[in-house]
């Protein structure tokens, strides 16, 4: 979407999707089982990441209560599946009503909040949900959850089965939403990252973008929390709790927010590290936060940003493109972006913080001078 | 009676949440930073004066050691981390969520998961006959006190000392600060590894109330984040207002609604944040 020249990705981008699909339906052949729960999770957890990046990567609001929402899915399959009989079609449409609907509650609730408040708000909302599970005992079984979700009537046994049932929702989900975001609605949210000032000031109604952006993050996050309560086969708070939020910006960030697919390579990334880590060690906490140590400090633009930045870098030093600039990974080609206008460095690829910003020394002052340079990339090319 | 022991239990619990959410409160409000390890730097000052006590039986030593050797430790993850995160607030969050991670599991490996108590004052033992019915334990009603003592004197530092004036010169404006000549980047490791000191001493504190273990870091920084967003970031008597509203909240919920004791914690909260961003008693944002 936002890196590489146009007319060589029409050759090379549909072959590596086809070749990538390829290899995803294979899998199940090629590897052995326990490879196969961990590629199920990377598909389950990749699909949240990217749900959550339509909130923070596009709309540009930094959402510490995503767990909320996944949890919410979860635990929807939980209730629907130990007390009742429903049939998945109806248990799946729950799920996205309650993910959407959960999506709508947040998305008001933000409409007054920007930056550090937007943060505060949503962890507080999803420790308002976290409390609900954990304290309403005889519904939700308290710290225990509930156990014993059984995939039995979904598919037949066994993992393979299981794992292409959810490489199906996750392959139409991820669809659906790289759909969404080219969409006129997606590309408002989009412009809500860019700026929001401008956005209002043409005429949007700014408010309703952001209600959107957090329903449909909403209510795929609480699908790719009703797989992982399939997965699992069971639910806990802990599917709802803060540290969850704050694993899921992680694996946006290291895999590259402004990507669409950078969350799942993050999500991919942070579950492979985990799941090899943990054949030699017990202490996987401390990795793990060793890892966001580094995430915060050196990859702020992800994994995605960190490589188009090198590209960019050795065209550069190739020599083919001189004059006004080789193609950077933030300007795309074709798009009216004017010339002359450089790239945002690549330390300002995070959604920027309402102004506080790394590339803004002066929060208070520079406001105006900031938003004329973030306006002047305002629109992505229209396909 | 019931009721009034009910108060100062929640009084109590208060108390615990405004030594913890002092620190919280004054980190941010001179250098922006939310400070997502300060619950860690809460265990790791409760375990250290639980470790040292064990050792040395001296209680004020075990206090004193455990709130220095915290406060160099804060001092490092500011020198040599979070510095290099000034105004970016969303990295700060991930880096000290880091940095809680580590310290949490550290502690973990070297204590174990089960709780321990860090040591009480001697002569807070037992319990004291307040009326002909209500008996209450001298610890609680001392932290009450200690809660008042520490706010009187962190507001008084910060109006009446010249290094408590550049703290609030700089809160209000970096730059005329640092063109005047104040030094910011010393003020910013003072503050922090004052925040982190403040915890440590919560830590022992609030460890001899309610005992520690490894997990608890997250829950009860969580909770003093909701003391420091209601009384508004960065406001030291807002802050011991929400304290003592959060701990009464907290204990009536408790008592009369169990099944939605964490909701009425954090709903209000959600909504108040929804409505007037800035808590009871912050600054408006001049952004």
């Amino acid at each position: 979407m936002h890196d590489s020249p146009r007319d060589r990705r029409h050759l090379v981008v549909p072959l590596l999707v086809a070749v990538g699909l390829l290899v995803l339906l294979l899998l199940p052949l090629i590897i052995p089982s326990f490879y196969l729960f961990l590629s199920t999770r990377i598909l389950v957890f990749g699909l949240f990441a990217t749900a959550f990046n339509v909130v923070f990567g596009y709309a540009g609001m930094p959402s510490l209560g995503h767990a909320a929402f996944f949890g919410a899915g979860a635990y929807v399959v939980g209730l629907a599946s130990t007390r009742t009989e429903l049939p998945f079609p109806v248990v799946l449409l729950l799920a996205l009503l309650v993910g959407t609907a959960l999506g709508v509650v947040f998305g008001l609730m933000n409409l007054r909040v920007r930056g550090i408040y937007l943060l505060l708000l949503t962890l507080a909302l999803a420790q308002a949900v976290f409390g609900l599970a954990f304290t309403q005992v005889s519904i939700t079984g308290g710290d225990n959850g509930i156990f014993g979700i059984a995939r039995e009537g979904l598919v037949p046994v066994g993992l393979p089965y299981f794992y292409w049932f959810v490489l199906g929702i996750v392959g139409v989900s991820l669809a659906l939403m790289w759909q969404f975001m080219r969409s006129p609605v997606g590309m408002a949210i989009t412009g809500l990252r860019e700026s929001e000032s401008r956005l209002a000031a043409t005429g949007y109604r700014v408010g309703m973008y952001r209600v959107w952006a957090f329903a449909v993050s909403g209510a795929f996050a609480a699908l790719a929390g009703m797989l992982d309560a399939y997965l699992v086969g069971s639910v806990s708070p802990a599917n709802l709790a803060f540290l969850l939020s704050a694993e899921v910006v992680v694996m946006a960030i290291l895999g590259g927010a402004r990507y669409f697919f950078g969350p799942f390579l993050g999500a991919a990334l942070i579950l492979g590290l985990e799941f090899y880590v943990s054949t030699f060690t017990t202490r996987w906490t401390i990795v793990l936060g060793a890892l966001y140590i580094v995430t915060a400090l050196f990859m702020s633009d992800g994994v995605l940003g960190r490589i188009a930045h090198w590209r960019q870098r050795s065209g550069q030093r190739a020599g083919t493109a001189t004059g006004p600039g080789p193609d950077g990974s933030a300007t795309s080609s074709g798009g009216p972006v004017p010339d002359g206008v450089p790239a945002l460095p690549a330390g300002a690829a995070l959604p920027s913080m309402s102004g506080s910003g790394p590339a803004e020394p002066t929060p208070s002052r520079s406001t105006a001078s900031a938003r004329t340079t973030a306006s002047a990339r305002t629109t992505e090319p229209r396909p | 009676m019931l009721w009034l022991s009910n108060v100062l239990n929640g009084l109590a619990f208060g108390s615990l949440l405004f030594l913890v959410a002092s620190g919280l409160t004054i980190t941010f409000g001179l250098m922006r930073t939310i400070n997502l390890a300060h619950g860690g730097f809460y265990l790791v000052g409760g375990y250290l004066a639980f470790d040292l006590f064990t050792r040395t039986n001296d209680y004020w030593l075990s206090l004193v050691l455990a709130v220095v050797v915290t406060a160099v430790l804060g001092m490092i993850v500011q020198r040599f981390l979070l510095h290099r995160l000034i105004n970016q607030e969303l990295p700060q969050i991930i880096l000290t969520v880091g940095v809680a991670l580590i310290l949490g599991d550290l502690l973990l490996a070297q204590y174990g998961g089960n709780p321990v108590s860090p040591p009480a004052p001697a002569g807070l033992e037992g319990s004291i006959q307040l009326t002909d019915t209500l008996v209450f334990p001298k610890f609680r009603l001392f932290l009450i006190g200690l809660a008042l003592a520490l706010a009187a004197v962190i507001m008084a530092f910060l109006r009446f000392s010249s290094v408590g004036a550049k703290v609030r010169s700089a809160v209000d404006d970096q730059e005329i600060a640092r063109t005047i000549g104040i030094r910011v980047p010393l003020m910013f490791l003072l503050v922090f590894g004052t925040g982190t000191a403040l915890a440590a001493f919560a830590g022992v504190w609030g460890g001899a109330m309610t005992s520690l273990s490894p997990d608890t870091g997250f829950d009860i920084l969580l909770l003093a984040l909701v003391v420091v967003v209601v009384g508004g970031l960065g406001s030291v008597p807002g802050a011991l207002i929400a304290a003592f509203a959060v701990g009464l909240l907290d204990q009536f919920g408790r008592v009369l609604f169990p099944e939605w004791a964490m909701f009425t914690i954090y709903a209000p909260v959600a909504l108040l944040l929804a409505f007037r961003p800035r808590g009871l008693l912050g600054k408006v944002e001049t952004r």
